[in-house]
């Protein structure tokens, strides 16, 4: 009798641990981190970053593992629909995977309401870039060239509707360009379509202030502007697109987490809690400037109102040049 | 002279050892198939936070053109490319390792990598930036132009029928078309499933094609072992040098050359190396059947051309392939920013890692001659042991490569087409190497015609793309004619027709 009660009394600790001690032992083993884009790019250094600091916080190891292909596609069906809503799997969240996608495509193979956008962790403003030697001085008097003569813009981009696309489309509408005259160039990579901008084979292209940098600093392309409310401080040369007198642009990229919908709600306060704590560390700041990135701590609620506002942005002009199939 | 103080830096006991662990690495992720420098150079990332930069990027580097010198073990020994940039090494080593000679192949691959590596950094010592700012001249006309003198190619590795040569290279086009279009964004030819998103990935096609049909084969056979001819001197002896030196200077070059333009990599200088050493060559027709210059030759293109990537990388940040991508990576979470500027701000930094390269090399000269003995054993282990050992490994390299399930299905899938394939003597290499180069091919005349406005002229408009064109005419001339020629010399040999007088 006494055996028994001993029994019963442990299985009452156990179900009793396992209904209300579940949140405080998340995690209990290693977590996937998936990077849907090749090794060694912008969302990669960044999601190193972030893996790194929230290993540390949550005490298991965080495993960035990429799985690129399909522009972004492949490794946002693998976290969002293949693996568990477990929080045991999160995403490298970017607006290609998020608003761009939902924009570009009438039925994508994930929707936003599939995923909680956990947190928003680093934000890289895009910059404006033709090649060193190019006659263009200022942003305003290239701007003033581009609505004249459209049909002589050629600019490089990462397919119609990429961050680098809707960039330059963005300035065509802002300036009151006929963009149905300009030619897109499509490129395999950042790197590809600002190597065509300072060997001259293209005039213009549009790419974050970290991956223009070490060009613009090698003295192959010029800067003409970033899309920012304010300047750079990695380029304090390099004037705003307001400060050129082109209002009204707002495309950004950044990168954050996010975690397949149906997660238990303690998980992914967890989740939440960490990547706030991440947001301000002055050394997860110093590592994030070593890639010439901003940090830039969005939480759930402002993050997931931001990616819904820059879908319906971006579905109207996907919408409106075309694009959208 | 900055390269002294480089030097002395670079032999101290920490940096001697991670260039040591670099070689090491390098060598184990360039024998097993699939798994690359890239993924290896992606593990190690985490430890850029607890090491110091500058053997952090010496180990790096060390793995990146280490695995040149370990792709050519497998290619070699058992038939089996670890990536499409050793497959041109198969068509020759395999042969020599079936006549025994697998031992002084390996030993003139490492000898080719030796002299092609240290020839390769003493290029990025003395010539660096001034050659970089060549790559920006090549734009998608000028690419346009390589791409199809490299598809030239398909015509001199026409081994048996040009025809049969001509109809794998479209099989292996269409086979690349599926994934993202270059143009679109949109992806095609995926029969509605997502797996099919990212089109077919290479290292499972080669993979399969290559390895998984060697077990399959082998089974067939009951082979007992890869060689059972009695193996010689496992050392190559002077006349393999001999023969192999010009072959490794003219590897070399190609490879160093066409190195410099990012987006070409390995996988395409390779098979022009191999190509032109056949075409130069007074006995084109002893090629695909053991000639040690078919080994010698894109075996010191692939380590040529990865030195090569450094300079576009640390003069203007351009990584020439995915693995350089990685190795950016790592210098930028340092904050060093590749560019003109690291090599003003940090030259101790850029020019120990360049002294290391010169010590790495010779490490890997040392570690890989004695081993040479060590593999070349290997073709005399019963076949019962190894095929099953060349699948395991075959199926983990194919699922490294994406961290994916389906590239398994894919490597698997290859492997039967390839057994099929084999059998009825349809070529796998025309296939290969128009998986590789067909995407290529077709974003350059993408890209040239949304340049252009749709004017056909922008190819022949650039005197870098038409002399390209024209190049290609003549290597397609050439490689016809000699092909007629090997035909006519092998029915001389084989005594269907009287000797031509000499």
């Amino acid at each position: 009798m006494k055996m028994k009660s001993k029994w019963i009394a442990a299985l009452l600790i156990f179900a009793a641990t396992a209904a209300t001690g579940y949140a405080q032992e998340f995690p209990t083993r290693n977590i996937e981190y998936i990077v849907p884009t090749l090794a060694g790019g912008g969302t990669d250094l960044c999601s190193r970053a972030i893996a790194e600091f929230a290993s540390k916080k949550l005490g298991q190891a965080i495993l960035a593992v990429n799985k690129p292909g399909g522009g972004t596609a492949v490794g946002l069906v693998y976290a969002m629909k293949q693996a568990k809503a477990d929080g045991y799997t999160v995403f490298a969240e970017t607006p290609t995977a998020s608003s761009m996608m939902v924009a570009g495509m009438v039925t994508p193979p994930v929707v936003l309401e599939d995923r909680v956008f956990a947190g928003r962790m680093i934000v890289d403003p895009m910059a404006y870039a033709v090649k060193a030697d190019a006659p263009w001085k200022t942003f305003k008097e290239f701007s003033a060239w581009a609505k004249a003569n459209p049909d002589k813009l050629t600019w490089a981009s990462l397919g119609p509707s990429s961050l680098s696309a809707f960039a330059i489309q963005d300035w065509l509408a802002a300036i009151g360009a006929d963009e149905s005259k300009t030619r897109m160039v499509p490129s395999a990579g950042a790197v590809d379509s600002l190597t065509k901008v300072a060997g001259g084979h293209v005039v213009l292209a549009s790419h974050s202030v970290a991956e223009c940098m070490t060009l613009h600093q090698a003295g192959k392309v010029r800067i003409l502007a970033i899309q920012s409310d304010k300047r750079s401080k990695y380029m304090p040369g390099v004037p705003t697109a307001v400060e050129e007198g082109v209002k009204g642009l707002s495309v950004k990229y950044w990168t954050g987490v996010s975690i397949r919908k149906g997660t238990p709600e303690p998980v992914l306060k967890k989740w939440e809690k960490v990547l706030a704590e991440i947001g301000d560390d002055p050394e997860f700041k110093k590592k994030v400037e070593n890639i010439h990135m901003e940090v830039g701590f969005l939480n759930n609620e402002k993050f997931q109102k931001l990616v819904s506002d820059e879908a319906k942005f971006y579905t109207e002009l996907a919408k409106r040049i075309g694009i959208r199939k | 002279m900055h390269l002294g103080t480089g030097f002395v830096a670079a032999v101290s006991p920490v940096n001697l050892l991670m260039a040591a662990i670099g070689a090491v690495l390098g060598t184990l992720v360039g024998v097993l198939p699939g798994l690359g420098p890239a993924s290896a150079i992606a593990i190690l990332i985490p430890l850029t936070s607890v090491l110091q930069p500058t053997p952090a990027i010496i180990m790096m580097a060390g793995i990146f053109y280490g695995a040149m010198y370990g792709g050519s073990t497998t290619s070699i020994l058992l038939n089996i490319p670890g990536e499409v940039a050793s497959v041109p090494t198969c068509i020759d080593g395999y042969p020599l390792a079936q006549q025994g000679r697998g031992g002084p192949a390996l030993g003139i691959a490492a000898i080719g990598s030796f002299i092609a590596g240290t020839l390769g950094v003493l290029g990025l010592t003395f010539f660096g930036p001034l050659l970089a700012d060549q790559a920006l001249k090549f734009g998608p006309p000028e690419y346009f132009g390589l791409m199809i003198l490299a598809l030239t190619v398909i015509v001199g590795l026409s081994g048996g029928s040009l025809l049969k040569s001509l109809m794998m290279g479209c099989a292996g086009y269409l086979l690349s078309l599926g994934g993202i279009g270059p143009s679109s964004g949109f992806p095609r030819f995926n029969f509605g499933t997502t797996a099919l998103f990212g089109g077919l990935e290479m290292i499972s096609v080669v993979i399969g094609l290559f390895a998984i049909t060697e077990v399959f084969v082998g089974l067939e056979e009951s082979r007992t072992a890869v060689s059972i001819k009695n193996i010689g001197s496992v050392y190559p002896s002077l006349k393999d040098l001999k023969i192999s030196l010009p072959a490794i200077l003219r590897g070399t070059g190609i490879g160093f050359f066409l190195g410099l333009l990012p987006g070409l990599s390995a996988a395409v200088t390779t098979f022009l190396a191999y190509d032109v050493e056949k075409k130069i060559s007074r006995h084109p027709e002893r090629f695909g059947k053991g000639a040690m210059e078919g080994v010698a030759s894109p075996e010191s293109a692939n380590n040529a051309t990865s030195q090569a990537g450094f300079i576009p990388l640390m003069s203007l940040g351009i990584p020439a392939s995915p693995t350089l991508a990685i190795l950016m990576g790592g210098l930028m979470l340092y904050g060093l920013q590749p560019g003109p500027l690291l090599f003003k701000d940090h030259p101790d930094f850029v020019w120990t890692v360049i002294a290391s390269m010169y010590i790495g090399n010779l490490i890997l000269l040392v570690l890989n001659l004695p081993l040479v003995g060590l593999w070349a054993k290997m073709t005399t282990v019963p076949y019962g042991i190894m095929g099953p050992v060349i699948l395991i490994i075959s199926i983990v390299g194919a699922y490294t490569v994406n961290n994916s399930l389906f590239d398994i299905f894919t490597a698997l899938v290859f492997g039967f087409l390839g057994y099929l394939m084999r059998k009825y003597q349809w070529p796998a290499v025309p296939l290969v190497l128009c998986f590789v180069l067909g995407p290529k091919l077709e974003r350059s005349v993408i890209e040239s015609l949304a340049i252009s406005a749709g004017d056909g002229r922008i190819f022949f408009q650039s005197s870098i793309s038409l002399g390209l064109l024209i190049t290609a005419a003549v290597m397609l001339f050439i490689s016809l004619r000699l092909v007629r020629r090997t035909e006519h010399r092998v029915k001389e040999v084989e005594g269907e027709i009287p000797l031509s007088p000499k």
